[in-house]
């Protein structure tokens, strides 16, 4: 059984006035563990995809299943509650709040589950060590580096233990070296700790280190 | 507790995360809920000058008559008052709260001065006593009679009538229980104005035991009560029924029921009028505020429930820190001391100056209204937020 099996999924914004079809008829298996990549040109739908695969958006056809449900035909509460148990996300624009330090930003995402304070405590250092800015838990994004923000969002996507994180063009908002830096560092996440990543992004090094890549064209696989 | 502490953090840092703007939602609530507290200070301040006041000028804390008296009028009405009234006084004395009591009765009289001659209607009262306490009324000329046995204080137009000045003397003649009219002669101490022309073209104070003399009576109408405080009412009333049951005590506000009364209601209601405007300007600044924070944290909300946050929960957050907000003003307004000037309120002639009593029963309402005007105000853009796509909310700048 795969982790995530889509079929003629179909997703359309607008639909109250002009209709524009995101994606169309997607077919598409995604295995536990992978490191996986979805490529493609500005508007192709890789976001409209990683939505859809995190259960954000209900897809308008078609259906979605994951861990073998039909995660499609649920409820908004259902998708949330699902969504806490076996997904994680890292944004482009890492979405950290601000007002919290790295440290309560990790630990935040954790409140939704029963664990001792101490639970608590330990997944978040070591989600932090796990990214290499254990020593930053203090500070607040905005006294960090680009490339420190994103490691802290990566901890914030590791601290739950999901098992799926997705990722949005994770290395679009840094240089190309801390981008490599980022993705050396999920490829070493994904390997040591068989976390599956799905990651969208258009430039053509990052799709190199992918194990897989599924390039979309005009919201259809076209590879 | 770790969630509430780090949700109460969150609301805090969030606070001054930015401060212009938080300042301004501050000052908003500030202005609001300051104001507010001021405006029932000084209402209150304005009640109770006014209660005081009417309570001091004429009435006490209520009074005394014996049971179905003021229902209907009497033809001996003297046949119908309180009998043996230095016993009656000896027990109310021993009621709860009881600090002074003003036996008082009224006389129909014919006053006569050289060669004027008017119709009048008066009191007798305990002078002295009642110096001590009734101390709004307003002398234009002299004062009380305290203990002068022969003194006699008139209304303005009644003096006018007779065209007497303090320190003259004058005759009352009264048609009492006997068949001859009985005369006393008196001296004026005073001249006093009520506002009322009516009321001063016929009214004089005598000393109650002249008024029994010329009635030919030992009892007396009413018993007016001083209290401690005027919440020592109901007590002192319930006492009267069960040690006294053929008294009735009746309250100043019902004795007073077409001035003070009707002044209350309708005070009352402007008062409220204008506390609704105050909360809606909180509101519409709270409302302002809060949506333009809730906006910017759009895309927070949206990982928040990326990351699978109830709405509910994202929801307490936004609203706790409005709480957090509301609550910060609140033991900011500083007791004003000097008071406000305040014309004559109806059925009182002397002006006087308002206490603003600020009360914690008032802060804590402020407080709570605030709070809550705060909460509401921020329901709306929060919810409104928290129902954005979570896609949508991602993408948001």
């Amino acid at each position: 059984m795969s982790l995530y099996e889509l079929r003629g999924v179909s997703y359309r914004y607008g639909r109250n006035g002009q209709a524009v079809s995101a994606l169309a008829d997607v077919d598409l298996d995604v295995e536990a563990g992978e490191f996986l990549a979805i490529g493609g040109p500005s508007g192709s739908g890789k976001t409209t995809l990683l939505n859809l695969l995190g259960l954000l958006h209900a897809p308008d056809a078609g259906t979605i299943r994951l861990d073998g449900r039909d995660a499609s035909a649920l409820g908004e509460r259902e998708r949330t509650r699902l969504r806490r148990e076996r997904i994680a996300f890292i944004f482009q624009s890492l979405n950290l709040i601000p007002v919290l330090t790295a440290y309560e930003n990790v630990e935040y995402v954790l409140f939704s589950r029963p664990l001792s304070s101490a639970e608590r405590r330990r997944r978040t250092l070591d989600a932090l060590a796990a990214v290499g800015i254990a020593d930053q838990a203090g500070r607040r994004p905005q006294c960090m580096s680009g490339g420190q923000q994103q490691r802290v969002a990566i901890a914030r996507a590791l601290v739950r233990d999901v098992g799926v994180v997705l990722a949005d063009e994770p290395t679009a908002a840094l240089d190309q070296v801390t981008g490599r830096a980022v993705m050396d560092l999920l490829k070493r996440l994904n390997r040591d700790r068989g976390i599956t990543f799905i990651f969208s992004t258009h430039d053509p090094r990052i799709l190199a280190a992918a194990d897989r890549v599924v390039h979309l064209a005009d919201g259809r696989i076209a590879s | 507790m770790r969630r509430a502490t780090l949700l109460l953090t969150m609301s805090l840092r969030n606070v001054f995360r930015n401060r212009r703007r938080s300042l301004f939602a501050l000052a908003t609530i500030a202005m609001g809920a300051v104001g507010l507290f001021i405006f029932m200070g000084f209402n209150r301040g304005l009640m109770n000058q006014y209660r005081a006041n009417t309570i001091r000028a004429r009435w006490g804390h209520g009074q005394l008559y014996v049971q179905g008296y003021r229902d209907r009028a009497h033809p001996r009405p003297w046949e119908h008052w309180i009998e043996d009234p230095s016993a009656v006084m000896a027990q109310l004395r021993t009621l709860p709260g009881v600090l002074d009591l003003f036996p008082r009765l009224t006389v129909s009289a014919i006053l006569v001065a050289g060669e004027h001659t008017v119709a009048g209607q008066g009191e007798g009262i305990d002078g002295a006593a009642e110096a001590g306490f009734f101390t709004q009324l307003n002398y234009r000329q002299g004062g009380d009679f305290r203990d002068r046995a022969d003194g006699i204080v008139l209304g303005e137009g009644l003096a006018r009538g007779l065209d007497v000045q303090p320190g003259e003397e004058i005759r009352l003649i009264v048609q009492g229980g006997e068949p001859a009219p009985s005369s006393a002669a008196l001296r004026v101490t005073g001249i006093f104005h009520t506002g009322s022309q009516e009321f001063d073209s016929r009214a004089f104070r005598i000393p109650l035991g002249v008024a029994q003399r010329l009635l030919a009576t030992d009892r007396v109408e009413s018993i007016a009560v001083a209290l401690g405080e005027v919440e020592a009412w109901p007590a002192f009333a319930e006492a009267v029924r069960a040690s006294l049951p053929n008294l009735e005590a009746v309250p100043f506000d019902e004795l007073d029921r077409i001035y003070y009364r009707h002044a209350v209601d309708w005070l009352d209601a402007q008062f409220a009028f204008i506390r609704g405007i105050i909360l809606l300007v909180v509101f519409l600044g709270i409302f302002n505020v809060i949506s333009m924070a809730v906006l910017e944290r759009t895309r927070e909300i949206g990982t928040l429930r990326a990351n699978g946050d109830g709405r509910l929960a994202i929801a307490l957050g936004h609203i706790l820190e409005a709480v957090v907000l509301a609550a910060g003003w609140a033991l900011s307004a500083g007791p004003l001391r000097d008071g406000v000037a305040m014309p004559p309120a109806p059925g009182i002639t002397r002006s006087f100056r308002i206490q603003i009593e600020l009360a914690l029963g008032d802060a804590l309402e402020v407080l709570g209204l605030a709070a809550l005007t705060a909460v509401v105000g921020c329901l709306l853009p929060v919810w409104r937020a928290v129902r954005t796509p979570i896609a949508d909310a991602l993408r948001h700048v």
